[in-house]
C-alpha cells in the first residue's frame, strides 16, 4: 500500500510528506511524482492507496490525470485528494465534475491533510 | 485596470503570508508603477499569467535577504544560498496568491500559468503592452515585498 504525492513543487512534496510521517505513516510507503505523466507511470504500476494531487502542474495537469484515472477501470476506485491553490468554485466544480474525491486549498493545514488522510486510509 | 481586480490579490497576498508563514504584511497604497523610471529594488520575481476573461501578470518581488529570510521562516532552516529552494518557494508563493485570489474575482474565468521566476539586480519584466502595472507595497518582518498586477479583460 503507498501513498503518491504529485506536485511540481520539491518544498511542497516535502511539506506534504512531512505531514503524512507525523500521521504515522512509513517514509517508505510515500512515492513522489512531479508531474501528471509521472504520476501516472506511477499509477499503472503500483498499488496506490491514495492520491494527493497538485493541479497547476507542466506535461499532464491533475484534472487531466484524474480524468485518466477515473476512465480506467483498474484504477477508477483510488481516492483522489486534490491539494491546491485553485481557490475558485469553478475550479472546485471542475475538479469534481473530472472525479476528485476531496479538495484541499493551499495554503494547507496539515491537520486537515492529516484528517482527510486518515478518513481515505481507512475507507 | 479595474480597481475590482485589486482587493482580491492583496487579500490573498496577507493571507498567503499568514497561512504560509504566519506572517503579518502591511499593504500600503497602491500606486502606477513608472516602467521607465522604477526606484523599486528587488533581486526575484516570481510571476503568473492570466488568461481568459483577465489577462496580464502577477508578480511578487523581493530583495534579496527578504526572500532569503521569507524562505527560512518557510522551510525552518537558514537558508543563505540564493538558489533552488527560493526559487521553489517563491514559485509556490505567487501560485498560491494568484489561485486564492480568483475565489474574489469569480464573476471572471481566469486561468492561471505555472509560476517563472526571474532572479537578478533589479531584472526587467516583460509587461504587457499599454497595460499599467500598479503595484502594491507590503511592509513585512522580513522586509519589503511588493506584489505588481497587469491586467485588463
Amino acid at each position: 500500500m503507498k501513498i503518491l504525492v504529485v506536485d511540481d513543487s520539491r518544498i511542497m512534496r516535502n511539506i506534504l510528506k512531512n505531514i503524512l510521517k507525523e500521521s504515522n505513516i512509513d517514509e517508505n510507503s510515500i512515492i513522489e511524482a512531479q508531474d501528471g505523466r509521472e504520476a501516472l507511470n506511477i499509477v499503472q504500476k503500483e498499488d496506490i492507496k491514495i492520491i494527493l494531487l497538485d493541479w497547476n502542474m507542466p506535461k499532464l495537469n491533475g484534472v487531466e490525470l484524474v480524468k485518466i484515472i477515473r476512465s480506467d477501470e483498474n484504477l477508477k476506485h483510488i481516492p483522489i485528494i486534490m491539494v491546491t491553490s485553485e481557490a475558485a468554485k469553478y475550479n472546485v466544480m471542475e475538479a469534481i465534475t473530472a472525479g476528485v474525491t476531496d479538495y484541499i486549498v493551499k495554503p494547507i493545514k496539515g491537520e486537515i491533510v492529516k484528517k482527510k488522510v486518515q478518513e481515505y486510509l481507512k475507507g | 485596470m479595474k480597481v475590482e481586480y485589486i482587493n482580491p490579490f492583496i487579500k490573498a497576498t496577507v493571507n498567503t503570508f499568514k497561512g504560509f508563514l504566519g506572517a503579518e504584511l502591511k499593504a500600503g497604497k497602491p500606486y502606477l508603477f513608472d516602467k521607465g523610471n522604477n526606484d523599486i529594488r528587488y533581486d526575484i520575481s516570481g510571476i503568473i499569467g492570466l488568461a481568459g476573461d483577465v489577462r496580464g501578470s502577477v508578480v511578487i518581488s523581493f530583495p534579496k535577504l527578504v526572500a532569503l529570510k521569507v524562505v527560512s521562516d518557510f522551510l525552518s532552516q537558514e537558508i543563505k544560498i540564493f538558489g533552488d529552494d527560493v526559487i521553489d518557494t517563491i514559485g509556490e508563493l505567487i501560485n498560491i496568491i494568484t489561485g486564492n485570489a480568483k475565489k474574489d474575482l469569480e464573476n471572471y474565468r481566469i486561468m492561471i500559468s505555472l509560476p517563472s521566476i526571474i532572479k537578478g539586480p533589479n531584472h526587467q519584466i516583460n509587461w504587457m503592452q499599454g497595460v499599467p502595472v500598479i503595484t502594491i507595497p507590503f511592509e513585512s518582518k522580513y522586509g519589503p515585498v511588493y506584489l505588481f498586477l497587469s491586467m485588463k479583460a
